[in-house]
């Protein structure tokens, strides 16, 4: 319902010191862009190398994410469980820890002499300094994301409905398929869109765990900090690009699925 | 929940804003290169006990992004760089006083203790196994290796098993230090610190080492440069027996 009493009016001019808070930093830096040289830089190597590591550790972090968190998702959700704070607050604590310190635990975790290192090296896995290292790295951040997003998700799904369903004779996954999947998608969606933007953001637990080479560990992040030691101006570009990439996927999908499952 | 989180984060706000205690010393703010964070804040902490009412901050980070923030209006006073490009720099913008070599440095190889891949000479990091990490291009320790590396004839070999380029020569040991990497090359000071990482030094021979000057120099614009005057007075002379404890070379 629409309020013409002025209140409206009153919450939007509260709104705006915020919203100008997001926005001018951005706006910074598409006005401070050195366009004359966007040309040469951001078709170089290095931008290009960074712009695919980026794609390919963003969206390998999104799908470990999902596979690994759907479970402790349905689990949270779903089943009756005494510990479920503090499972919760396990699943959460990536988002708290400085990213340097999830990197500092992966590391001894997962790395060459870490806890599962010999482990790893009998299965041919090695992760410090590759690109399967850096999506670890973002997986283990952007993880709770998915996991929150889903848990909301199927916790505000009413269970009569995928009873009423088996009731009227549908099989457990013919239920899945048609009822649940249906009802959760936007959460999932917005799950999705949350985790990737967090992987694609991701840069203290990569650089620690995964180093920093151009074309196996360096994103886009990790170029953008690079080239700000030498070259600001190529740095606000670069971020420029972040920025867009993240603005088309936010604005496709995220934005509107991330509202939807906030309804 | 929620609301604890909320709590927390402007506890957290507070406390930021609080942390900047006020007074009436005089302050100075020394951006220096990385490989000084072991010896600088000892020479500053005995600079304010022999000169009273006097308070000496330090931010230490690679020479040329810490020569990028000067460039950018961040507020110092002294700028210690280790290498002569980014003094010229900052000398170029915003502009420099006194600028004089204070000390020097060379290269070493660092391995893990364990070294397991039994390195035993500069030459062997060249080898096909090994995972070598160095600074970045650019950053001062980074550049000074690789023209180690060159001289050494072992360039490409090398640069063939170089896994990571680091942001600073602390980041260098950190990985040896975790035995992520199996060698590293970083300035022979580095491994002096007394809380440093486990790793072994391998030297790197003289015919192709380098001796790198570090400079200092007050910053245009400083509000304090009598005192930051002071202080690289002291760096030359009773501060330089710390730095040559910790490995440094005299200036000439």
């Amino acid at each position: 319902m629409r309020r013409n009493d002025g209140s409206g009016r009153a919450t939007a001019a509260l709104a705006v010191p915020g919203l100008a808070f997001v926005l001018i930093p951005l706006v910074a830096l598409a006005v401070r862009a050195p366009w004359s040289d966007a040309a040469s830089e951001l078709t170089g190597p290095a931008a290009r190398a960074a712009l695919l590591v980026s794609a390919e550790v963003s969206m390998g972090a999104t799908a470990l994410s999902l596979l690994a968190g759907l479970p402790i998702a349905w689990m949270l959700a779903r089943t009756p469980l005494r510990a479920r704070a503090a499972v919760r607050a396990i699943v959460m604590l990536p988002m708290v820890l400085p990213p340097i310190v999830a990197g500092v635990g992966l590391l001894e975790a997962l790395g060459r002499f870490g806890l599962l290192g010999g482990l790893l090296a009998r299965a041919g896995i090695t992760l410090p300094f590759t690109t399967a290292g850096a999506t670890v790295a973002a997986a283990f951040v952007a993880m709770p994301f998915l996991v929150l997003s889903l848990e909301s998700g199927l916790r505000a799904l009413n269970p009569r409905l995928e009873s009423a369903a088996h009731t009227l004779g549908a099989s457990r996954l013919y239920a899945l398929q048609h009822v649940t999947l249906p009802l959760l998608r936007p959460h999932l969606f917005a799950g999705i869109a949350l985790a990737w933007a967090r992987a694609l953001g991701e840069f203290g637990a990569t650089i620690t765990f995964a180093g920093n080479l151009q074309g196996r560990t360096q994103t886009l992040p990790l170029a953008v900090f690079e080239t700000l030691q030498t070259d600001p101006g190529g740095a606000v570009l670069l971020s420029v690009v972040m920025l867009v990439v993240a603005a088309i996927v936010l604005g496709l999908t995220g934005g509107r699925l991330i509202a939807e499952s906030a309804r | 929940m929620r609301r604890a989180l909320a709590a927390t984060f402007f506890a957290a706000v507070l406390l930021t804003a609080c942390s900047s205690i006020p007074g009436a010393r005089r302050e100075i703010v020394v951006l220096a290169a990385s490989s000084l964070a072991s010896v600088l804040p000892q020479a500053g902490a005995v600079f304010e006990q022999t000169h009273p009412g006097t308070a000496i901050r330090f931010s230490f980070g690679p020479s040329s992004g810490l020569a990028t923030q000067i460039q950018n209006g961040a507020p110092v006073d002294v700028f210690a760089s280790a290498s002569e490009r980014w003094m010229d720099a900052v000398a170029s913008k915003p502009g420099i006083e006194d600028r004089t070599i204070f000390a020097r440095n060379r290269l070493i190889v660092i391995v893990p203790v364990q070294n397991a891949l039994g390195l035993a000479k500069f030459e062997d990091i060249a080898w096909d196994n090994v995972r070598l990490v160095l600074a970045s291009e650019g950053v001062p320790s980074g550049d000074y290796a690789r023209s180690a590396l060159r001289r050494a004839g072992i360039y490409d070999a090398a640069i063939a098993n170089l896994v990571s380029n680091e942001f600073d020569d602390q980041a260098v040991v950190q990985k040896v230090a975790a035995r992520a990497a199996d060698a590293g090359i970083v300035y022979a000071t580095d491994t002096s610190l007394s809380d440093v990482p486990p790793v072994k030094a391998i030297p790197i021979p003289d015919r192709v080492n380098l001796v790198t000057p570090y400079s200092v120099a007050i910053v245009s614009g400083s509000s304090q440069s009598a005192l930051a005057r002071e202080f690289i007075a002291y760096l030359l002379g009773p501060g330089r027996s710390i730095l040559t404890k910790a490995g440094f070379l005299a200036p000439e």
